[in-house]
C-alpha cells in the first residue's frame, strides 16, 4: 500500500483565529448579546451581593464606634440614674479591656486590688460565657436545662444538686448543643459564685451611694439639664462621686448631646400645642388631629419652615430661648442621622461572622448567587455551542483542526465572559451601592471600601470569564471530536 | 489489490473497471457497510458497496431518496466512519489516519459541495473561499489573490465582498464550488448541487462542473436527481437499498433513455 505524504495541518495564527471569532460574534450579534446578557445578569447578581456585603461589613465596623459615640448621653444618663444590675456589671467586666475607664471605675467603686480585679474579670468572662450559652438556646431546650432561671439565678440553680443534675441530663440528651466550658472550670465558677455575688453587690451598692450623693449635690434638678453642664461644675460633681469622667474629651460631647436631647424633647412636646399642630396640618393638608411628630421632623428637615414654626411656638406661649431656625433644622438633621445610624446597626447585626466577616446570611446569599451565576453562564454557553454544530461540521470539512474549533469557541466564550462580566460587575456594583445608600443614607459614603469593591469587581469578571470558558470547553470538545457528518446530524 | 477488488464486486461494474484498466484509482471502497441506531432500531444505510473511481472521472450517482446515497458520499469523503469495510483515498486507508491527517485530507485532497451550500454565514464570499487556504497554511495575501482567481472562474469576482445572505441560491452554490476548489483538490464531492436551483442556474452549475472536470482534470462525484447530469458524466451509478444497483457508461444510458422514452 502506498504511503500518502500527509503533512501535519499547520495551526492557524492566533490573529486570524481571533478575527474569525470576532466576525462570528459580530454576525450573530443578537444571539451573542442574549448570551452576554445572561452573563451580565449572573455577574451583576453576584457582584451586587458581593458589593452590598462588603459595604455592609465596612459600614458595620464604622457604625459600631459612631453608635457608641452617639449614645454616650443615653449611657451616662442611665448610669447616673440607676446602679444597674448584677448582670450588667458582669457584662461591663467581661466586655471591656483592663485599661478602659469603666474597669477603673468599677475597681474604684469596689475598692479592689489589681489582683482581685484581674480575678473578678476572669470570673465575669466565664459567667458571661455561661449567660450567652443559655441565651442562645431556644425556649424548650433552655427550659429543660435550667427551668426558668435567668441571670445570676442560672448559677444559683446550677449550684443546687437537683439543678445541676437536671442540666447535665438534658445536656447529655440534646446532642445538637455543646457546652464548651470544661467541667472543672464550671465547678470552680459555681464554687466562687457566692463570693463573686458579694463583690458585684459591693460595686452596685457603691454606685447607688454615688448616685444618691450626686442627687443631693444638684438638689434633685433634672438630670439632662445637669448633664448639659457636664463640661462645667456638674462634671466635677460626677468625678467626686467616684465615676471616671474624662473632662477633656467626654464632657463637651456629653454637654452638647444633652442640650440637643433637651431641645429635641422640647420640640416634640411642642406638638401638643394647637398652633404648632395647625401649621403642620396646613402644610400636609390634613386634620390637626392626624399630625404626628415624624411629620414635624420631616418638615423641619426640609428647611423652609423653621421660622414660621418658631413663631407658632412663641404664640403658643412656649419657651424659645436658645432656639432659632438654624437650630431647629440642625436638630431635625441630627435626628435623621440618628435614625439612619440605628437602621445601620440593625441591618449589620450579624456582620463579622461567616465568610470574610460578611455575616451568615450574606455568605449564604453569596454562595447561592455564585451557583446561579455558574449555572446561567454554563447553560448559555452550551446553547451557543450546540446550535452551531452545523458550522463546526462545515469547518471540519474545510480542514479545520479539532484544536482550532475548540480554541475558537473558548475564545468566543472568553470575549463574551469578559464583556458580560465587565458590564455585569459595574452594574452590580452600582446597584449594590445604590441600594446600600438608600438604606443607610449618604453619610456612610466615607465607609465604602473602594479597594475591596474594585477587587470584588476584578474577581467577578475573572470568575465570569473563567466560567464561560470552562462551560464552552465541554460541548466544543464534544463537537470537535465528532466526525463532521455526525455533528451535522446532531441538530 | 485491484484484482481482488474486482472479484469482490458483484460483477456488474467489472466490465467498466476493465475498460479503464491502466488509469489511476483515486477512491476505492471495500465491502462498505454503515448501520445507524435510529430510535432504537438498527437501520442499514449501506449494505456492502465496492467501487473503484478513477482519476479525472465524472461520476453521477443516482438513486431514490433514502437509498444510501448521502451515506455513501460521507464515507468516501472521509466525513463519517464506516461500520464495516474500508475506504481508500489515493490508496490510503482512511480509518488509519489520525485526526490531523484527516483534517489535512479534507483540506487538500477533497472538495465538498453540499446540497444546502453550508457556507459560513458571517464570512464574505472571498473569506469563505480563503478559509480552507488558511487552514492549509497559505499566507493571507497569497490566499486572497488565489481566492479572487477562483471566484473569477465561477463568475463572482465582482461580488467577493458579499455575505451569503446577500446572494441568490445559484450564487451561493457557486461560492460553495469556489470554496471546494480552494486547495486544488483531486476529488470534488457534490451532494445534489442543483437540487435547490432553477433550471438556468442549475445548467450553469453543471457547465461549471464539467469545465472543471475537463480543464483541471478534477475527479467529480455527483449525487443527483438531475437527468441533465447524464449528458455530461462519464459513468452513471445507481444505488438502491444500500447496494450498487447498476453502473453504466454514458453512451449505454443514452440508448436506454431513448428506448424508454
Amino acid at each position: 500500500m502506498k504511503e500518502i505524504k500527509i503533512a501535519e495541518q499547520p495551526w492557524l495564527s492566533l490573529h486570524r483565529t481571533i478575527r474569525i471569532t470576532v466576525d462570528g460574534i459580530r454576525y450573530r450579534l443578537f444571539r451573542a448579546s442574549v448570551t452576554v446578557a445572561v452573563i451580565v445578569v449572573a455577574v451583576a447578581f453576584l457582584m451586587n451581593i458581593l458589593s452590598e456585603s462588603l459595604i455592609k461589613r465596612s459600614v458595620a465596623a464604622n457604625t459600631r464606634e459612631r453608635i457608641q459615640n452617639a449614645r454616650l448621653i443615653y449611657a451616662w444618663s442611665a448610669k447616673l440614674t440607676s446602679p444597674g444590675s448584677l448582670e450588667s456589671v458582669v457584662a461591663d467586666l467581661a466586655n471591656n479591656p483592663p485599661e478602659s475607664a469603666i474597669i477603673q471605675e468599677i475597681q474604684g467603686f469596689g475598692d479592689f486590688s489589681d489582683r482581685e480585679m484581674t480575678e473578678l474579670r476572669q470570673q465575669a468572662a466565664e459567667i458571661a460565657f455561661v449567660f450567652s450559652f443559655f441565651n442562645g438556646l431556644d425556649y424548650a431546650k433552655r427550659r429543660s436545662m435550667i427551668h426558668t432561671a435567668t441571670g445570676m439565678g442560672i448559677l444559683n440553680r446550677l449550684r443546687t444538686p437537683a439543678g445541676r443534675e437536671q442540666f447535665e441530663t438534658a445536656l447529655a440528651r440534646i446532642k445538637s448543643v455543646h457546652f464548651d466550658l470544661p467541667e472543672e472550670k464550671l465547678d470552680a465558677l459555681l464554687e466562687a459564685t457566692p463570693a463573686v455575688t458579694v463583690q458585684l453587690n459591693k460595686i452596685l451598692t457603691a454606685r447607688g451611694r454615688a448616685i444618691a450623693e450626686i442627687n443631693r449635690e444638684v438638689k434633685n434638678k433634672d438630670l439632662l439639664a445637669c448633664l448639659a453642664e457636664a463640661d462645667h461644675r456638674f462634671g466635677d460633681v460626677i468625678r467626686q462621686a467616684g465615676f471616671v469622667f474624662d473632662s477633656e474629651k467626654l464632657a463637651p460631647i456629653i454637654a452638647v448631646q444633652a442640650q440637643r436631647l433637651i431641645d429635641t424633647l422640647h420640640l416634640e412636646k411642642s406638638m401638643e400645642e394647637r398652633p404648632c399642630r395647625q401649621l403642620i396640618a396646613q402644610q400636609a393638608n390634613i386634620l390637626p388631629a392626624d399630625v404626628n411628630v415624624i411629620m414635624m421632623w420631616d418638615y423641619l428637615d426640609s428647611g423652609r419652615f423653621a421660622d414660621r414654626y418658631l413663631e407658632r411656638m412663641t404664640s403658643a406661649g412656649l419657651d424659645v430661648t436658645g432656639l432659632d431656625a438654624e437650630r431647629l433644622v440642625s436638630l431635625a438633621r441630627g435626628r435623621k442621622e440618628n435614625t439612619a445610624l440605628n437602621k445601620a446597626a440593625r441591618l449589620t447585626v450579624d456582620a463579622g461572622r461567616g465568610f470574610m466577616g460578611l455575616g451568615e446570611r450574606l455568605t449564604w446569599l453569596l454562595f447561592v448567587s455564585m451557583l446561579v451565576c455558574g449555572i446561567g453562564i454554563t447553560n448559555a454557553m452550551m446553547m451557543s455551542v450546540t446550535e452551531r454544530f452545523n458550522e463546526i461540521a462545515t469547518l471540519k470539512c474545510l480542514g479545520a483542526l479539532d484544536g482550532f474549533i475548540m480554541l475558537m469557541f473558548v475564545l468566543e466564550s472568553c470575549f463574551m465572559g469578559l464583556v458580560g462580566g465587565a458590564i455585569g460587575a459595574l452594574l452590580g456594583a452600582i446597584i449594590g451601592l445604590g441600594r446600600v445608600m438608600a438604606a443607610f443614607g449618604v453619610n456612610f459614603f466615607s465607609a465604602i471600601p473602594v479597594g475591596d469593591i474594585l477587587l470584588g469587581m476584578v474577581v467577578s469578571v475573572i470568575l465570569g470569564t473563567l466560567l464561560a470558558a470552562v462551560a464552552a470547553v465541554v460541548p466544543s470538545y464534544k463537537a470537535a471530536r465528532l466526525a463532521p457528518m455526525e455533528a451535522m446530524r446532531v441538530e | 489489490m485491484a484484482a481482488v477488488t474486482a472479484e469482490q464486486t458483484n460483477g456488474q461494474n467489472s466490465a467498466v473497471a476493465n475498460g479503464n484498466g491502466d488509469r489511476r484509482v483515486i477512491i476505492r471502497t471495500v465491502g462498505l457497510k454503515k448501520t445507524y441506531m435510529m430510535k432504537g432500531v438498527l437501520t442499514e444505510a449501506l449494505r456492502g458497496v465496492d467501487i473503484e473511481i478513477f482519476q479525472g472521472e465524472f461520476i453521477a450517482v443516482m438513486g431514490p431518496s433514502g437509498s444510501g446515497k448521502s451515506t455513501f458520499f460521507n464515507m468516501i469523503g472521509a466525513l463519517d466512519s464506516p461500520s464495516v469495510g474500508r475506504v481508500f483515498i489515493d490508496e490510503v486507508d482512511v480509518a488509519q489516519l489520525t485526526a490531523e491527517e484527516l483534517a489535512y485530507l479534507r483540506c487538500h485532497k477533497i472538495g465538498y459541495i453540499f446540497q444546502s451550500y453550508n457556507l459560513i454565514k458571517y464570512m464574505t464570499a472571498l473569506e469563505n473561499v480563503t478559509t480552507p487556504m488558511a487552514f492549509g497554511g497559505v499566507m493571507p495575501d497569497q490566499a486572497r489573490e488565489r481566492g479572487m482567481g477562483i471566484l473569477e472562474i465561477v463568475g463572482l469576482k465582482e461580488r467577493w465582498h458579499h455575505r451569503p445572505i446577500e446572494m441568490s441560491g445559484g450564487q451561493q452554490q457557486r461560492v460553495a464550488i469556489a470554496r471546494s476548489l480552494a486547495n486544488n483538490p483531486s476529488v470534488l464531492l457534490c451532494d445534489e448541487p442543483t437540487a435547490n436551483l432553477d433550471l438556468n442556474t442549475g445548467q450553469e452549475i453543471l457547465e461549471l462542473l464539467q469545465r472543471l472536470n475537463k480543464e483541471k482534470g478534477v475527479t467529480v462525484i455527483c449525487a443527483t436527481h438531475d437527468h441533465r447530469m447524464m449528458n455530461i458524466c462519464d459513468r452513471l451509478m445507481w444505488i438502491r437499498d444500500g447496494r450498487i444497483d447498476r453502473m453504466a457508461d454514458r453512451s449505454e444510458v443514452h440508448i436506454e433513455v431513448g428506448t424508454i422514452e
